[in-house]
């Protein structure tokens, strides 16, 4: 009997083990010998295995651990397409990471989840100014701008002079008879990205040559207005024509970025990293290839998207942890890393000492200069789940009914 | 134990005797309820909880969400074309399923020279990952340069690629249809499996006996291997029913049920709530859980189950 009781107690005690070790996962930090384990979650910028961010993140880590080794810091990397989901998944199941770098969310810092810049990074005011607000929760800044990049129009040179033009597109009118053009030559007149992987982008784009935005400049939304509708109406048209891809709403920025460097695309929104991509595709030499501002209905955009990707710290309740984030952040945002990995992904850079090393580069000077008066997202804590809508279905209104998709987005924007 | 060394003990011992005797059997299946308890039940239980409460998209309880969850879900414009879509995939993948898989395990249940290799190439669907079978196809069927657009152009029926008629994946309509023979392609090796074991149960000498009786092949197929085969054919489709309705990847990588929500089944839609809506994601999961359980009842009665397989 003794026997048969000890046979089950080891089966429980299987059983308990089984089950723990599932949720076993989180957890981790500082250990009883005094060292500190730093988990940093990035966006990957790169394009394949060869410029992964993974490479870049992986080398200030190993730099850092080298100068400080009581501190290791784990990096893991996602793609554009899935980070957003997958920090929010991590946040919903309350599996925080130290540092995130990619996109910044004002409702985190409104839970409550955030450290404020200043208690995780030694000089705040070296951090691009105009980028403040976005990165802020009730004046507070929480948002670490990490680097930035601002929007023009890139053009195919050859297809343009194979398609007899002459001049790049200045309005919505230049660019629908030039892409119906190069599309009579048997390639993509404009490639337009409104899948789900950067949709919110390419839409503002064109809401903004419409004289329209996200929000009025009071900050409330404004995405259903009627210029927004008209913008899309001019979109639904455009695809209708055969002038895009086929089924923009099921295609992705980067898969488009690289069918341009391809040669297959006459004219695509591009931010300075599908450089790379063009290059890594070696199809179009430097002198096919031309970026100009973005076309409005009337005219070029006087301003463009100022896109900037945040790092922020989640709070974790251990003041030596947040001393070793400070270390790290500290160290990362030196310009030496900055200018790294703006050189890599020809991005610019997000702190006021790298900026000034790049002023007078002949590429990064003019998209530094545009800058200051750069438009931006929406702010406010309604536009995570805003974005993650207008994502998934902005891309329909090509295909149905754009006062009635902007409407169920603006619904979505306002319902708080 | 003797009943005589029973008989001796006194009332109390016995009694405690006897409920130790009751008692062992549970200590013995105890780890195993323990791990149903804790692995199947208690996330149900979760389910349940959460499809009422009322979840910040971060993941904060904020307090109680009455029926709100459900109200929102039924005022999703996209709910009824989703349902409905589930149920032609549930109902497309396994019928066409189980009707190919009919067919192949007879022809591999038959003895002919190669067999050996064709039984070992059909694992291969199954074998390797979905979510990479699903990439295969979601790049070969690329508007630009997929394999499959690259054929059909050859062959003369595409005529040119980034066209309407070469984007497959992008046309609700068509991304559907492909993504139910992708599925149908990665159920056919389980089902033809079960099929095959149930075939190969069915003894030699009854198909003999009806031989000298004079029975046709045709005949000897209706009225021998297919009553036979009962119990093994709704064993595959009540499995291929539940993996079909719960599918995830298959649409996941090839579509990611876009546009919009025009080619997301409940379990993909359920997930792309979830980024921003947990509760209301519970409630979708709560209702697919109920519709999976009203569909097996139905099916198991529908069978008579009972009968036919224990």
């Amino acid at each position: 009997m003794k026997r048969r009781y000890g046979v089950v107690v080891a089966l429980c005690a299987a059983t308990a083990l089984l089950t723990m070790t599932a949720c076993g996962s989180s957890g981790k930090g500082s250990s009883a010998s005094g060292t500190t384990t730093l988990k940093i979650v990035a966006a990957d910028y790169g394009t394949g295995p060869s410029n992964t961010s993974q490479i870049y993140w992986q080398g200030i880590a190993d730099a850092f651990h080298q100068a400080n080794p009581s501190i290791t810091v784990q990096v893991q990397t996602i793609n554009w397409n899935d980070f957003d989901n997958q920090i929010q998944t991590m946040v919903q199941n309350k599996q925080y990471p130290d540092i995130t770098e990619g996109d910044y969310f004002a409702n985190y810092a409104q839970e409550g989840l955030l450290y404020p810049v200043s208690d995780v990074f030694s000089n705040p005011s070296n951090l691009l100014g105009v980028f403040k607000t976005l990165g802020s929760y009730n004046n507070v800044q929480y948002g670490m701008p990490f680097t930035t990049s601002s929007r023009t129009l890139f053009y195919n040179k050859k297809l343009f002079t194979a398609a007899g033009i002459t001049s790049a597109p200045q309005t919505w009118a230049d660019v629908q008879a030039d892409a119906a053009a190069i599309k009579a030559k048997g390639n993509i007149g404009f490639g337009l990205p409104l899948g789900p992987e950067e949709a919110q982008a390419e839409s503002l784009l064109w809401m903004l040559g419409n004289g329209g935005n996200y929000t009025d400049s009071s900050g409330h939304f404004t995405i259903n207005s009627s210029q927004n509708i008209e913008t899309f109406q001019f979109l639904k048209q455009l695809v209708a024509s055969g002038d895009t891809e086929p089924n923009p709403g099921t295609k992705n920025r980067t898969d488009l970025w690289k069918q341009f460097a391809q040669g297959q695309i006459g004219m695509i929104n591009g931010s300075p990293a599908l450089i790379p991509i063009i290059q890594a595709g070696k199809v179009l030499s430097d002198s096919d290839w031309a970026s100009v501002p973005i076309p409005g209905k009337t005219g070029p955009l006087a301003t463009t998207l100022g896109v900037c990707d945040f790092t922020a710290a989640f709070k974790n309740g251990n003041t030596s942890k947040q001393a070793a984030i400070k270390k790290f952040l500290d160290f990362a945002y030196s310009d030496t890393y900055q200018l790294q990995f703006d050189k890599e992904y020809d991005l610019l850079p997000a702190t006021n000492s790298a900026t000034q090393q790049l002023s007078s580069d002949p590429v990064f000077g003019p998209f530094l200069k545009a800058l200051p008066q750069a438009v931006q997202y929406p702010s406010s804590t309604a536009w995570a789940a805003t974005k993650t809508q207008i994502q998934q279905t902005i891309g329909t209104a090509i295909t149905g009914d754009p006062s009635k998709v902007l409407g169920a987005i603006q619904q979505t924007a306002t319902k708080g | 134990m003797t009943q005589q060394l029973v008989s001796t003990v006194r009332p109390r011992r016995k009694t405690r005797r006897r409920f130790q005797e009751a008692l062992t059997p549970i200590l013995w299946i105890g780890p195993a309820l323990g791990l149903i308890a804790v692995i199947v039940l208690w996330p149900v239980v979760v389910l349940f909880q959460t499809s009422f409460q009322h979840i910040s998209p971060d993941g904060f309880v904020l307090g109680s969400a009455g029926g709100k969850n459900f109200s929102n879900l039924f005022d999703e414009p996209d709910l009824n074309g989703v349902l409905i879509r589930t149920v032609i995939w549930v109902g497309a993948v396994v019928i066409v399923t189980m009707a190919i898989s009919m067919l192949l395990a007879q022809v591999f249940n038959a003895r002919w020279p190669g067999r050996r290799v064709a039984r070992w190439a059909l694992i291969a669907p199954w074998a390797a990952s979905v979510t990479m079978t699903a990439l295969v196809f979601r790049w070969a069927l690329d508007a630009n340069n997929g394999v499959i657009n690259v054929f059909l152009h050859q062959i003369g029926l595409i005529k040119s690629f980034n066209s309407n008629a070469a984007d497959w994946l992008g046309r609700p309509s068509y991304a559907f249809a492909w993504m139910i023979a992708v599925a149908v392609f990665v159920s056919l090796p389980f089902t033809t499996y079960a099929l095959l074991a149930g075939l190969q149960s069915i003894p030699g000498d009854i198909y003999e006996a009806a031989r000298v009786d004079g029975a046709t092949p045709w005949q000897m197929y209706r009225r021998i291997t297919l009553p036979l085969l009962r119990p093994a054919f709704l064993v595959a489709a009540l499995i291929n029913i539940i993996n079909v309705f719960n599918s995830f990847p298959i649409i996941w990588e090839m579509t990611r049920g876009g546009p919009g929500h025009e080619t997301s089944t409940t379990t993909t839609f359920l997930f792309q709530l979830k980024q921003s809506f947990i509760g209301e994601s519970a409630a979708m999961s709560v209702i697919n859980f109920a519709l999976i359980v009203v569909v097996v009842l139905a099916f198991l009665r529908a069978s008579r189950w009972r009968e036919q397989v224990s």
